[in-house]
């Protein structure tokens, strides 16, 4: 414990994005960023980054690989606010726009060692039929403000939101404290 | 080789000692290994062979060593003469053989050899092992026989016959051969190599030699099944699958006990099969001797099986699941939700029918409305009876003079010690002990008796009243009648029984008090003796006393006596005997019967009979009659619902009535209550309800046929009055004649009844199941297990209690009380270990350990205490925890508190100490900050307001409209302008995707709840500056100027004034005028421009500066409440040569820096986060007086400019500043505002109202941009018409004293008055929530106010000063949307900037007003529907009605709205002393900041100037800061003359000291690091009324020159 600050202990995570399953789309790209609480912050490692866009695996499943590396360490005095990982899923649509295919958002493991997380995502949804339609023709869906509002609870209420499929991100995260 | 020659002699012996064993080895060996005796041996040459040899024998000294058997390995030459396959390959190493001699050598290495010579053996010894197929040696021959055939050398063959008899020859023989002299020498070399390379090889090769050795000679290696099971057999072990029988298992002679079978419990075991069971025990048997992993019954001890039924933990999906089965939405029918309370039986129970049989017999009244006086009697008399009877029955007062009887005997003999063999100790204690119970049985027996007597008394005082009733009344009502019967009794043994009774009571209460006595006795001996001394001691000290009062008489009196005089105590006094005896005969003759008195036995009987109807009075008659006419009948009311009823009997003389109805209730529910109501009819009348009968649910036990006929009493507290004989009910009667004595009675009765349960057709009781009962029950156990024997299924423990008869013990009804199950359980010593016990055990274990313990109250959170790990207390004494709860209430202090730390004991105290004394202190005005009293009640009102309104919407900060959380396309809508026609967005679709010449697109808001420190820049693009003042050569210093004096009608003329550019002459040409450049400061950050040369400078540079909210917070109620400013301050850099010696000026520079504060330009966060973008042209703000800089202009520049330039005086600089991101400005908490807004009452018109909504929607309907207002929310909240806030109104008088005859000179003290109160956005005061508008006189208490206060104050003023005045609603840079003053003089317009005091012409291009939405005038508004909106093109003449809408036109009349503005304003005279002490605190304040902000340097003082300062700034104040300029340079420079000079004065309103210690800091005079500066400091406050306060402070930095 240094005299200076508050004894913190040490969160390091380091993992990837392995695979997603996204049956009906292809091309898709990864953007990962972390949510946390006041009593957190990060150390070492990227906290945000953009996967590079990944095409179908041609058998069965189907699986869209990234394996995209995630290295981070946080510090933290508290485990209120514990980080979460949220990711968000962007592809092109059938005229070309990017558009998002998903958000979705898990607390990184409590404890130490290799654990593989499957996070069910979701896109927020038109709040009408015609603005359903117009969005789907114009290229311009509904998103988030920011990703990182998946990982909030506040003013969430009235939103509608379509859940979609599923999406395997594997992390291993040594852990230690002080 | 010839080295080893000499040992040749030695070596033939231990060969021959060798050999000697050899035959033995052969023949013993005789493996595969050692094949043919081979002749190669004489093949090899001697010296070799002998070389070899010895190489052997060292081998085989050290196998000798190890083994004698292994010795016959030695047959060397044999083996390599063989051509088996092996060897084969051997030969294919020829060419190895140079290296051989080297390896001979090393080879003579003993230790080296013989390790792995001691390897082979131990191989070899594995190798022999195998035992030798019969008539294998003859293969051997005849395989030898064939080989040598083969070989290829003929000298082989001359060694055959050789080889032939080798078998048959001795060793020495052999050895003789092998001695021979070599002749073949090539083939010995052959063999010579042969050997050596396999030596070579076993030598390179340690372990891989000995390998290749054997499997070189071995044929293929076979052991037959059999054999090698045998082999097995020796090392493994193999137990048997076969049972093993228990004696094995068990010690001897010891018979196997079957616990289970002798009636203990023994759980189940795991299940294990029986094979791999018997395999385990008998490993164990052969492992072990020991026999203790066997139990009594022979089977391996086991625990009972682990494994629970059901899994704990829900099944896990597994990951390779299909998502869409995850994801799927399964069907499922609607289930029917069932009330599980007891009123139901659950769904899993059979809907059985259920039977309670209620059995009404009858009905008798204790009391009835119409009983007459003699049926009140008689009633009693009946209750008395009963009561007599009961008591007779029971008798307790024999049993208790039984009881007497035998103690006082048991004492007799307790107290001759000789019958008893006790100890004398405990005979004493008994005996006391039965003395003392004796004493009570006593007691009791006197009380018994006495009541039975004084019950017998009563009957017949009551039996007398009613035979007297009857005989008053002359007839009888009741058939009661009362026989006292007497039982003769012997007199004189009673006589006898009563004496000895009395005087064995005697001697015993002498005893007694005989203790008593001697206790009594001991206590006051002790006392007595006490007091005695005391009397001694108290003699001698009077005779003491007297001696003294001998000697000084006079002090006798004074003297005062001891307080406490022991009283002197008295002896008890001896019982009396007599006394006694006289009490014991009294008690006993009032208890007792007298002896010889006759025992008297009542009986009642009916008899009696009743007197018939004719010879009855009247009244008695009706009484009679009414109670004919009364039937009762009753209903039964099962769980609140009427299920049956009874029929109506009428009642009888006797008042009973006959039932006898069996009601069969068929019921589903459990019986929740069961009542009977009493109903009476009177003749056709209607019934009422007499009184509620409450029947006890009968237990399961109760059955049909068993039930006891009970009698369930009843009352009811209904008034009854009749008009006959009937003494009615509550109400008071009497019996006596003068009407003393009332009686009130109820009527009351009793009901026989009897409930039970019904029997079904096979036995079995129709009781509902006890699970709908019991809730304890189904709390600890599945419900499942408690279903009662009525389904069927019966629980295994239901079994148990059965067998054990639990039911019959406690009933039925016990099953369902846990605690009484386990008192039954207790008391009945019920084997634990009984096997048939065991479940019902295990339910009581867990009945009473607390574990199910049922609480008879409802908790919420019942597992809160458990999870409670410290104590309330405890947990509010932790500062941690109080941290996290503030910073969770987000107190502003700690709402964005980073890293709370993980320990209380790093939290310091000191975080709470400010929020503690804020929490103090919030309602104490503190002065200390705020220096001036006034404007720090102003900030406290301010502050306090601040807060209710900031908690009032903390709620609506944190709820998000959809909107703040997804971006979404909005709804095509055809109407709408924003987002077009569908069409048309369709339309856009076809445009290109990137088009060739793109247009700009907005830039991307951000709404600010995701960001952090850091994200947020302010972006300052400075562009260029006009007029920046110049530098004022040395030469020109005395030059007086030239516009010594400009009139009004100059500035504001539309033709140019001619400025004489008399001193553009003094400039040499070439020389830099100034070179200035700007520095941007924010938040204490500074970024600064390059330095560009001359008045006109051109930057263009952008500059970039963090934005750091305050606490980290960026919400947008944070972001609103920023005060922070940006000053964009502009200075001269000036190089000082500091060369000293000029002779150096060829070789160096030295120059020194200086930086001369020019003048500012202030603008306030909140409008940059506000307008999002600020471009235009500002007015440097420069002070009055800029010591060694002129605002001259040259010729060239007025030239160009003239006509538009020469209007604006000062100096322009062109900006633009935004944000980096785009922030949204808070206009959706507005929007949620506008909801809690609107609930605000209006006092205006309903009509007014609709009128300003229409009119708004018309004018944002043409321009939307244009700003219209028609109402405004005053201070209170409340809707208000705007122009009720215009009204003329006073300004100060001393102001319009002043210049009374200057009108334009009185509009602009005004107008600097007004310039004079400081600014304070609404938006920050109240963080955006919403714009308020105070009046006037509120304004000028608060002092502070934004646009709209300022500008309508002024406008007042200017009404009343009798100026056509009006309220410019518009836009302005830097404001944005803002409110101006218009007035109209004799021929043009002029716009007040009512914040500044500054006003412009409408053609002013540098006018700050940029567009104009709506004229307000104090009885119209004007919205501007004219085309421009820029004041430069648009015509003010607001009577055409084509230019300017009018609210109030022909169509609405003005209503002749009153004014919320006050009657007059009052101005109190500002307290110059205050002022004064306000004036040198703030100096004093300003030059310790100055002095804080040169921590390195010395700060010197130069009071000489100072002073100088301080009496040229009133003069400024005076002058209003203008053309006072040169006047004072002059006279500075006549006083520091030998001094550089370079300051200025500042001016501002005064609000707090804050503002004025940045804008001194903003102009950077600290920074000056010249060794030998010196400072001077002046501050002048001038007092205005109200409190207005115009501060100026001069400060300069003061340079001696050389």
């Amino acid at each position: 414990m240094a005299a200076a600050g508050p004894s913190v202990f040490l969160l390091m995570v380091n993992g990837q994005v392995e695979s997603a399953q996204f049956p009906e789309y292809d091309d898709l790209y990864c953007k990962y960023c972390f949510v946390y609480g006041q009593d957190w912050a990060p150390t070492a490692g990227l906290e945000e980054g953009i996967s590079q866009i990944t095409s179908k695996s041609q058998d069965v499943r189907q699986a869209l690989v990234w394996n995209f590396p995630i290295d981070v360490t946080f510090k933290s005095t508290n485990p209120y606010g514990w980080p979460q990982i949220v990711l968000s899923v962007y592809g092109p649509d059938v005229f070309g726009n990017d558009v998002v295919r998903g958000y979705g958002a898990v607390h990184l493991p409590f404890s130490p060692g290799r654990h593989k997380r499957t996070i069910p995502m979701f896109v927020p949804e038109s709040t009408s039929k015609l603005q359903k339609f117009t969005s789907w023709f114009m290229g311009r869906r509904p998103e988030y403000t920011d990703p990182k509002v998946v990982a909030q609870g506040e003013g969430r209420e009235g939103e509608n939101a379509e859940a979609e499929r599923l999406k395997a991100a594997q992390l291993m995260l040594p852990f230690s404290s002080q | 080789m010839v080295s080893e020659n000499p040992h040749l002699g030695n070596q033939p012996e231990p060969l021959q000692e060798d050999s000697d064993t050899r035959p033995l080895s052969m023949t013993t060996r005789r493996g595969p290994r050692s094949l043919p005796p081979i002749p190669s041996a004489s093949r090899t040459g001697f010296a070799e062979f002998s070389m070899r040899e010895r190489m052997r024998e060292k081998l085989q000294a050290a196998r000798s060593k190890a083994e004698s058997t292994l010795l016959q390995e030695i047959p060397t030459p044999r083996p390599r003469r063989l051509q088996s396959p092996g060897e084969k390959e051997l030969e294919t190493e020829f060419g190895a053989e140079p290296g051989e001699e080297a390896q001979k050598t090393q080879q003579e290495d003993d230790s080296q050899s013989r390790s792995r010579v001691k390897f082979r053996d131990s191989v070899r010894k594995i190798k022999t092992k195998p035992p030798v197929p019969p008539g294998f040696p003859s293969a051997e021959e005849a395989y030898n026989f064939f080989t040598f055939n083969f070989d290829p050398e003929p000298e082989e063959s001359e060694e055959k016959p050789k080889a032939k008899n080798r078998d048959g020859t001795t060793q020495e023989e052999e050895e003789g051969e092998e001695e021979e002299p070599p002749v073949q020498g090539i083939h010995k070399t052959d063999e010579q190599l042969l050997i050596s390379a396999t030596e070579a090889e076993a030598f390179l090769w340690g372990l891989d030699h000995a390998a290749a050795d054997f499997v070189a000679v071995r044929p293929a290696d076979y052991e037959s099944a059999h054999v090698r099971l045998q082999m097995e057999k020796e090392l493994l072990f193999v137990p048997s699958r076969l049972t093993v029988p228990t004696y094995k298992k068990l010690p001897e002679n010891v018979q196997p006990r079957y616990l289970e079978d002798e009636g203990l419990y023994i759980g189940t075991r795991p299940d294990v099969p029986r094979t791999c069971q018997n395999i385990m025990e008998n490993r164990l048997l052969t492992q072990e001797p020991g026999r203790r992993w066997f139990g009594d019954d022979g089977r391996i001890v086991a625990l009972p099986n682990p494994i629970k039924p059901f899994p704990s933990r829900p099944p896990v999906l597994t990951q390779e699941q299909d998502f869409r089965a995850e994801l799927e939405t399964l069907y499922k029918k609607a289930v029917k939700y069932v009330h599980r309370s007891q009123h139901m039986i659950g769904s899993g129970d059979s809907p059985g029918n259920f039977q309670l049989d209620i059995d009404i017999s009858g009905l008798i009244f204790t009391h009835h409305p119409c009983f007459s006086r003699e049926h009140v009697l008689a009633a009693k008399l009946a209750q008395l009876y009963d009561q007599y009877l009961a008591r007779h029955q029971r008798n307790k007062a024999k049993f208790l003079t039984d009881k007497l009887q035998a103690l006082r005997n048991a004492v007799q003999t307790g107290l001759n010690p000789e019958k008893t063999h006790k100890s004398l100790d405990t005979t004493q204690k008994t005996i006391n002990e039965y003395k003392s119970e004796i004493r009570q049985t006593r007691k009791l027996r006197d009380a018994e008796q006495e009541k039975d007597r004084m019950l017998l008394k009563t009957i017949i005082k009551v039996w007398k009243e009613m035979k007297s009733l009857r005989e008053f009344q002359r007839f009888t009502n009741t058939p009661l009648k009362l026989v006292l019967r007497k039982e003769k009794v012997d007199q004189k043994a009673d006589e006898e029984a009563y004496e000895a009774e009395i005087q064995a009571e005697i001697s015993e209460l002498l005893e007694e008090h005989m203790e008593e006595h001697e206790q009594k006795m001991e206590a006051y001996r002790a006392a007595y003796q006490q007091w005695k001394a005391w009397k001694k001691a108290q003699r001698a000290k009077k005779k003491k006393k007297k001696q003294a009062v001998e000697e000084h008489p006079e002090e006798e009196m004074g003297e005062p006596y001891p307080e406490e005089d022991p009283v002197k105590p008295v002896p008890p006094e001896p019982t009396d005997r007599a006394l006694m005896e006289h009490q014991v005969r009294e008690r006993a003759a009032r208890s007792r019967r007298r002896p010889g008195e006759p025992l008297l036995v009542p009986e009642l009987s009916l008899a009696g009979s009743v007197t018939p109807n004719e010879q009855c009075p009247r009244v008695e008659v009706l009484r009679r009659e009414d109670v004919k006419r009364r039937s009762i009948y009753l209903k039964v009311i099962f769980n609140d619902k009427e299920v049956s009823r009874t029929d109506s009997r009428p009642l009888g003389a006797d008042f009973r009535v006959h039932f006898g109805q069996i009601f069969n209730l068929q019921i589903f529910n459990w019986p929740e209550s069961l009542t009977l109501q009493v109903y009476e009819t009177v003749g056709h009348s209607g019934t009422t309800l007499l009184a509620e009968v409450f029947l006890p649910i009968p237990e399961t036990t109760i059955v049909t046929g068993r039930a006891p006929i009970e009698e369930v009493e009843f009352s009811s507290n209904q008034h009854v009055t009749l008009d006959h004989e009937g003494v009615g009910s509550g109400m008071p009667f009497s019996f006596e004649a003068d009407g003393s004595n009332q009686l009130i009675l109820m009527t009351s009765g009793k009901v026989s009844n009897s409930v039970a349960w019904a029997i079904g057709e096979n036995g079995i009781p129709l009781i509902p199941p006890l699970s709908q009962q019991n809730i304890g029950f189904r709390s600890t156990t599945p419900s499942s297990s408690v279903h009662v024997v009525a389904n069927g299924r019966i629980p295994p423990f239901l079994c148990a209690l059965k067998r054990a008869d639990a039911i019959s013990s406690i009933g039925t009804s016990g099953l369902t009380d846990l605690k009484k199950l386990a008192k039954w359980a207790a008391e009945s010593k019920l084997d634990p270990n009984d096997p048939n016990n065991a479940p019902l055990m295990q339910l009581i274990s867990v009945a009473t350990s607390g574990e199910s313990y049922v609480p008879d109250f409802f908790r919420l959170e019942q597992l809160q205490q458990e999870f409670n790990f410290v104590s309330d207390e405890e947990l509010n004494r932790s500062k941690r925890f109080r941290l996290l709860c503030l910073r969770s209430q987000e107190v502003p202090e700690f709402r964005n508190y980073k890293q709370i730390p993980a320990y209380d004991r790093e939290i310091m105290e000191k975080v709470f100490q400010d929020y503690e004394k804020w929490l103090r202190d919030r309602n104490v005005i503190e002065t200390k900050d705020h220096i001036d009293p006034h404007r720090a009640m102003v900030a406290k009102y301010l502050q306090q307001v601040r807060e209710s309104v900031i908690n009032r919407f903390l709620i609506a900060k944190h709820h998000f409209l959809l909107s703040d959380l997804i971006v979404e396309e909005e709804v095509p809508n055809i109407s709408s302008e924003g987002s077009g026609i569908l069409g048309l967005s369709l339309f856009k679709l076809a445009e290109q995707k990137r088009p060739l010449r793109p247009r700009r697109k907005g830039r991307k808001k951000v709404t600010a709840q995701n960001l952090s420190d850091g994200d947020i820049k302010v972006l300052v693009n400075i562009i260029r500056a006009y007029d920046i003042p110049v530098r004022k050569p040395t030469a020109s210093k005395f030059q007086q100027p030239s516009r010594s004096s400009r009139t009004f009608s100059e500035k504001h003329a539309a033709s140019p004034t001619t400025h004489s550019p008399t001193h553009s002459a003094d400039y040499p040409l070439g020389q830099v005028l100034v070179r200035p450049f700007v520095e941007v400061s924010f938040q204490r950050t500074i970024c600064h421009t390059t330095t560009a040369e001359g008045p006109n400078p051109s930057w263009n540079e952008e500059l970039e500066l963090p934005f750091r909210a305050p606490n980290g917070d960026y919400s947008t109620s944070s972001l609103q409440s920023v005060k922070d400013d940006v000053f964009i301050n502009i200075f001269d850099e000036v190089l000082y040569d500091v060369l000293e010696d000029d002779r150096e000026r060829g070789s160096g520079i030295h120059t020194r820096i200086e930086r001369h504060w020019l003048g500012c330009v202030k603008i306030p966060f909140s409008t940059i986060y506000f307008q999002a973008k600020i471009d235009g042209t500002f007015k440097i703000d420069i002070p009055p007086v800029l010591l060694g800089y002129s605002k001259e202009r040259s010729m060239i520049i007025e030239r160009g400019f003239d006509s538009v330039r020469s209007l604006s005086e000062g100096s322009y600089i062109t900006l633009f500043i935004t944000m980096e991101p785009q922030l949204v400005p808070g206009e959706s908490v507005r929007e949620k505002m506008s909801d809690v807004l609107k609930k605000f009452d209006s006092q205006e018109d309903e009509k007014l109202l609709q009128a300003t909504e229409k009119f708004q929607a018309e004018c944002a309907l043409k321009f939307p941009h244009r700003q219209c207002l028609t109402t405004v929310t005053d201070i209170s909240g409340k809707t208000v018409f705007i122009t009720r806030y215009l009204k003329p109104l006073n300004p100060p008088q001393e102001l319009l004293e002043g210049c009374p005859n200057n009108p334009q000179a009185t509009a602009e003290l005004v107008a600097r008055y007004v310039s004079l109160i400081p600014f304070l956005p609404d938006a920050v005061s109240f963080a955006g929530i919403c714009d308020l508008w105070s009046t006037s006189d509120q304004f000028l208490d608060l002092l502070a106010g934004d646009e709209e206060e300022h500008a309508v104050l002024l406008c007042n003023y200017f009404l009343s000063l009798g100026k056509k005045a009006w309220l410019v609603m518009g836009s302005a840079i830097p404001e944005g949307p803002t409110a101006y003053v218009l007035t109209r003089e004799q021929s043009h317009y002029l716009i007040w900037n009512p914040c500044s005091g500054h006003f412009y012409g409408q053609f002013d291009t540098f006018c700050p007003l940029k567009s104009v939405g709506c004229l307000i005038g104090p009885d119209n508004i004007w919205f501007n529907i004219q085309r421009h909106d820029s004041p430069l093109r648009i015509n003010f003449d607001v009577t055409k009605p084509k230019l300017w809408k009018s609210f109030f036109s022909r169509s609405l009349l003005y209503p002749g709205l009153s004014s919320v503005q006050p009657e007059e304003l009052i101005y109190q005279r500002t307290d110059k002393a205050a002022a004064a002490e306000l004036q040198d605190r703030i100096e004093k304040i300003l030059k310790e900041k100055i002095m804080d902000w040169r921590p390195r340097h010395l700060t010197r003082w130069n009071r000489y100037c100072t002073s100088a300062l301080r009496h040229f700034l009133p003069l400024l104040e005076r002058s209003r800061g203008e053309d006072v300029e040169d006047d004072h340079r002059g006279e500075l420079l006549k006083q520091l003359g030998d001094y550089r000079f370079s300051g200025f004065p500042l001016h501002m309103p005064y609000s707090e000291l804050k503002p004025l210690i940045e804008a001194v800091y903003s102009t950077g005079v600290h920074n000056i690091d010249v060794p030998n500066v010196e400072f001077a400091l002046a501050v002048y406050i001038h007092p205005y009324p109200k409190n207005v306060l115009s501060v100026w402070i001069y400060v300069a930095s003061l340079i001696r020159n050389r």
